[in-house]
């Protein structure tokens, strides 16, 4: 069956090399070459120390739950998927992304504990973008 | 002319995007403010960190997130080619003020790329642009309006001070409460909403989930309203047959634009822009008698009860446990209009807290349309704070009333 929910622009100046590296398996982010921290959503310039040079390293891809919420009620394609988990997660190397979370029951939220470990994977949405998510592993 | 702004502030550099003109490899707006911010910083050695304010048409809270800076003063005064000018004038206006003292005025607009980028880039918002940080990052997702982001800050304060969805849940019990005494409410009575009328604690945790942990009765209401104040100068306010009712103090602030930059989810930048508001009114939380708080979730009102001082951390929702933030009871009233909770709420709530503040204060809040006897408290000062976004901005206001 088709990718039916929303696909990101891959195209995107700013956030190309990310979607790059998706679409090979690879979570890549933005380091700052001047604080040597990592950030989350890509930018112009670092958010911690507002240096303007940036480099991207792949990450290792496994970071914790920060803290989660489960949607009952979504639009579109994510209308047909409810209900599900959505989480924001923080990375091993700093800084944080949302994602749906995989590997926990919907319908036992006090089974999903914060701060456990979750690991990245890639959905092929399309034959130009892969989408991240994460899934619990302990 | 008394305090007399001229020569309190001046232009002290100015400079342009790396790229002017026809940008083939094409661009976004966000990038071309952020270059030429990057150039004047470097052009006067102010390092972007000391920016207090963001003068910009639209989307402030976009370029302050991009900066990684906290700005205590935002203006999006859109009106077209003149605005900047205006912008500056806004600024000699706050500095001359004591409010701020470097702010930024920005421009960034990407005419030629967008048509290229089929409108994209230009930062104009989510269903416009598939390049927004939402559109690449959230919405992908399945997150999709208010409920489902600030479910997860809910999630978190649960972790973080085990608090419980009962406790939430009294906030809402207790807002409509006040809703009872305001004819116009929606929730007033089972005349004006089959759901209307006194409620429990249990009929919240039964109404439907939205996102868990919220419930539907958790939620604010979607409505039509309407509403305005006039704010006018000392003298002319003494000059009117109406009651004043002081600003006393005023503040504002903004922690993030995307919930991906809310460092902490329990937290909202109401602590800042109330502890402005307080330091200019020179009084504390300890001397509000009224607190007026934009209940979008019961979530947002615990939290931002904590961030206004009123209760410790993770103890917000306190202040509603027994009933003592409700009629007649022994604690500071909050939100005597029955709330966006129960009373009303169009999408962009904060005018009705002014409107209820200002009845509240001026003594005029029986009057047997708008609320009905046990409605009026005996509220000197109160505290007002609105919260837009994802958690993400707060305007607060101190206000005192007449002698």
């Amino acid at each position: 069956m088709a990718y039916n929910k929303p696909i990101p622009d891959p195209e995107q100046y700013i956030n190309k090399p990310f979607w790059d590296g998706c679409k090979e398996g690879k979570l890549m982010l933005p380091r700052c070459l001047t604080c040597n921290r990592v950030h989350f959503f890509p930018r112009v310039i670092c958010p911690h120390c507002q240096s303007d040079a940036l480099e991207w390293v792949e990450a290792s891809g496994e970071g914790y739950i920060h803290t989660f919420a489960v949607q009952h009620r979504a639009f579109g394609g994510w209308a047909e998927e409810t209900p599900f988990v959505t989480a924001f997660i923080d990375l091993k190397e700093g800084d944080r992304m949302l994602t749906v979370l995989r590997g926990v029951d919907p319908l036992k939220p006090e089974s999903i504990k914060i701060g456990a470990k979750v690991k990245i994977e890639f959905e092929a949405a399309s034959d130009d973008v892969s989408i991240p998510f994460w899934r619990v592993v302990e | 002319m008394p305090n007399n702004p001229s020569m309190a502030a001046a232009i002290v550099g100015a400079a342009e995007s790396n790229k002017i003109g026809y940008i083939e490899e094409g661009t976004t707006a966000t990038k071309l403010h952020l270059e030429a911010i990057i150039n004047v910083c470097k052009q006067t050695g102010i390092h972007p960190s000391e920016i207090e304010g963001v003068f910009s048409t639209g989307f402030s809270p976009q370029i302050a997130e991009h900066l990684g800076i906290h700005p205590k003063y935002m203006d999006t005064t859109a009106v077209g080619g003149c605005s900047f000018i205006m912008h500056v004038h806004h600024a000699l206006a706050a500095i001359n003020a004591g409010i701020i003292d470097i702010a930024v005025v920005s421009h960034g607009e990407a005419g030629y790329s967008a048509r290229k980028n089929k409108g994209n880039g230009t930062n104009r918002g989510l269903g416009e642009d598939r390049w927004s940080v939402g559109n690449q990052f959230e919405v992908p997702y399945g997150i999709a309006g208010a409920p489902s982001n600030y479910a997860h800050a809910m999630t978190r304060h649960m972790h973080q001070y085990g608090t419980t969805k009962e406790d939430f849940a009294q906030i809402a019990v207790v807002t409509r409460d006040w809703a009872t005494l305001n004819p116009r409410a929606v929730m007033h009575s089972k005349d004006t909403h089959p759901a209307g009328g006194p409620m429990t604690v249990q009929d919240v945790l039964n109404s439907r989930l939205i996102a868990w942990p919220l419930n539907l009765l958790d939620i604010c209401l979607v409505t039509d309203h309407g509403g305005a104040v006039i704010v006018a100068s000392a003298e002319k306010a003494r000059s009117l047959r109406t009651r004043p009712v002081w600003i006393a103090g005023a503040g504002e602030n903004t922690s993030h634009s995307s919930m991906l930059e809310m460092g902490d989810f329990t937290a909202t930048s109401a602590a800042a822009s109330a502890n402005s508001a307080y330091k200019m009114a020179g009084m504390g939380p300890g001397e509000m008698e009224l607190a007026m708080i934009y209940d979008s979730f019961t979530i947002t009102a615990a939290i931002t009860a904590e961030m206004l001082g009123l209760a410790p951390r993770g103890q917000g929702h306190t202040l509603w446990a027994d009933g003592k933030a409700g009629p007649g009871g022994s604690g500071i009233p909050i939100n005597t209009n029955g709330g966006g909770l129960s009373f009303s709420h169009s999408g962009m709530y904060g005018m009705m807290l002014l409107v209820e503040a200002y009845r509240q204060l001026s003594g005029t809040a029986e009057d047997g349309v708008n609320g009905i006897a046990g409605k009026q408290t005996s509220a000197k000062t109160a505290i007002v704070n609105g919260t837009g976004g994802s958690l993400s901005n707060t305007g607060t206001l101190v206000l005192v009333a007449d002698d």
